[in-house]
């Protein structure tokens, strides 16, 4: 379990200091994937980089497995981070040692037996994927299998917690997908922690437990991820959402639509057509859909309508209270005229 | 300014054996510049600002003295140090003598190549170490030093053509040496067939270490 209580860094420039992180109180539980979200400038790296101390905070504790970090310095400091693997968007591997050179070099870190060493990084090979690998260079490998190379390399001494600084960003979408695939696995097979910055929502859609929404330094908005995308609270959460659950109708087809717009949200196990149906059919009105989607998110089901409602105003009043009886979330976008 | 032939091989044994010398005087030097400059450099490199060994008071210290002695025109520091040239050496004359002064002056220069070389590593390689929880000793053998091996070879490449030049003024202290030689016969003596001679030796020379440096540092590359 990491516990972040009260945690502030300042940077010391010419023109002053800047907050980079401004108080940030966060629990992330054992065994889960937490997803801090946010645009460059928002503080997210700063706050991944001071959970192993890569930079040491202003303010505030740092608390991995009950272990005050922040108080720790030198060999009790080293220690402590052979246990908390890191991976970063741009790998940062040795570029004059090979793969298998580069995962041993973090055993060696912890004083693994020589003998000991070649079995584990072969076995860390096999976990990422990797296993004909050993020998190459890093410069003969895609993004994609440096990633993996970073990942058995943060992996390498059993940490009980993985962070990761943008580790997809630099991929292209399908290497993307199958990393986070990678991290889910060793997620649920090695119960390892998580904690991952991103800018972007499909990454956390497709992996997170819980996210965070950070700006200005500061936590804007956190919960579950299903919670969260199927009621976002914060505009910035929402515009977040947008980009990977986007309800955008051309205006065009907007000015053509007289009745009255709705959208309906359907969370959990609702069957969301089942209900509309039913609706029309018993309430006198005619519905049209706009637009509509299942997300998937945490194997949940989410599912959003955007839907014309036309007929008599008093029978749409009462639909729209007839669907949120049986579950839905209506929110009316737009009166008919 | 023709070559007389005759005068060459005349003067053959005197060439090769200025050759010796000059060979003599980089070998030491360029030993002790690395012996000593090497492990400087990383310090002055890791001391740094952000490093995982900042330390200011080190880092502005060894900064100040390094400066100092590459500051000083070579041919001052070669008669300043006499007292410690007769020290080491056990005589002020002589190519072991000249390579004292020639090591003076080397060590600071490598160490600021090695310095260059070690900033051109990206930071996050070395921070990605620290976060690994690698000790200093192990960032340095096993990130810093294989990350910049080739562009400290081309740095000894820079450091040895720097001493052949250096050692021509070897001659004020008796050292000797190829430039030397080019400096009494060709130059106060109007000798042009010694002075051509010389010079090509030391073209070819300069051109040699400058091939060999390019192939060596291109081959340890695995980028």
């Amino acid at each position: 379990m990491i516990r972040i209580h009260d945690l502030s860094k300042e940077y010391k420039t010419k023109k002053g200091s800047i907050v980079g992180v401004n108080r940030v109180n966060l629990t992330i539980n054992k065994g889960e994937i937490f997803g801090i979200v946010g645009y460059s400038g928002a503080g997210k790296s700063s706050l991944l980089r001071c959970i192993n101390l890569l930079e040491r905070p202003t303010s505030g504790q740092i608390e991995v497995n009950g272990k005050n970090l922040t108080e720790l310095k030198g060999e009790e400091l080293r220690k402590a981070r052979l246990k908390m693997g890191m991976i970063f968007q741009h790998f940062y591997l040795i570029s004059q040692k090979t793969v298998g050179e580069n995962i041993a070099f973090a055993l060696k870190a912890a004083k693994t037996p020589k003998e000991k060493v070649t079995p584990r990084v072969l076995e860390l090979l096999e976990m990422v994927g990797l296993t004909d690998k050993k020998d190459v260079f890093p410069a003969q490998l895609s993004g994609g299998q440096k990633q993996r190379v970073g990942i058995a390399r943060a992996l390498a001494n059993n940490p009980s917690v993985l962070l990761c600084d943008e580790a997809t960003s630099a991929l292209d979408p399908n290497t993307t997908l199958s990393i986070l695939r990678l991290l889910k696995k060793i997620n649920r097979e090695l119960n390892i922690t998580i904690v991952l910055i991103t800018h972007e929502m499909n990454v956390v859609k497709e992996i997170c437990d819980r996210l965070a929404v950070m700006q200005d330094g500061r936590v804007l908005e956190e919960g579950r991820v299903y919670d969260i995308f199927s009621n976002p609270k914060e505009e910035l959460t929402k515009e977040f959402i947008s980009s990977v659950v986007s309800f955008e109708v051309p205006q065009t087809i907007l000015n053509q639509v007289t009745g009255r717009i709705v959208k309906v949200l359907f969370r959990g196990s609702v069957a969301g057509e089942g209900v509309i149906s039913d609706t029309v059919q018993q309430f006198d009105v005619r519905g049209n859909f706009l637009h509509g989607a299942i997300e998937y998110i945490q194997e949940m089901p989410l599912g959003l309508f955007l839907m014309e409602i036309q007929g008599h105003p008093d029978n749409i009043t009462r639909a729209i209270t007839y669907m949120e009886g049986r579950g839905a979330q209506v929110e009316v976008m737009r009166n008919g005229h | 300014m023709g070559i007389d032939i005759q005068h060459v091989i005349e003067m053959w044994p005197d060439i090769l054996k200025a050759f010796g010398q000059t060979m003599y005087m980089i070998g030491i030097s360029l030993t002790v510049a690395i012996l000593i400059g090497l492990p400087l450099g990383i310090v002055l490199f890791i001391t740094d600002k952000g490093l995982f060994l900042e330390n200011r008071f080190v880092k502005t210290t060894l900064g100040v003295v390094v400066n100092l002695v590459r500051s000083i025109p070579f041919i001052i520091l070669l008669v300043a140090l006499i007292p410690l040239t007769k020290l080491l050496a056990g005589s002020t004359i002589g190519p072991a003598a000249a390579s004292v002064s020639l090591s003076v002056a080397a060590i600071p220069f490598f160490a600021r190549i090695v310095e260059t070389s070690l900033r051109e590593i990206d930071k996050g390689v070395i921070e990605a170490a620290v976060a690994v929880g690698a000790t200093p000793w192990m960032i340095i053998k096993d990130v810093l030093l294989p990350e910049a091996k080739s562009s400290i070879v081309q740095g000894v490449t820079l450091t040895i053509i720097s001493l052949v030049a250096y050692s021509a003024m070897a001659g004020v202290v008796g050292g000797g040496g190829i430039g030397d030689l080019a400096i009494r016969f060709g130059y106060y003596r109007y000798d042009n067939t010694i002075m051509i001679v010389t010079v090509v030796i030391l073209i070819v020379l300069v051109q040699i270490i400058q091939q060999l440096g390019d192939w060596t540092s291109k081959a340890i590359d695995k980028r």
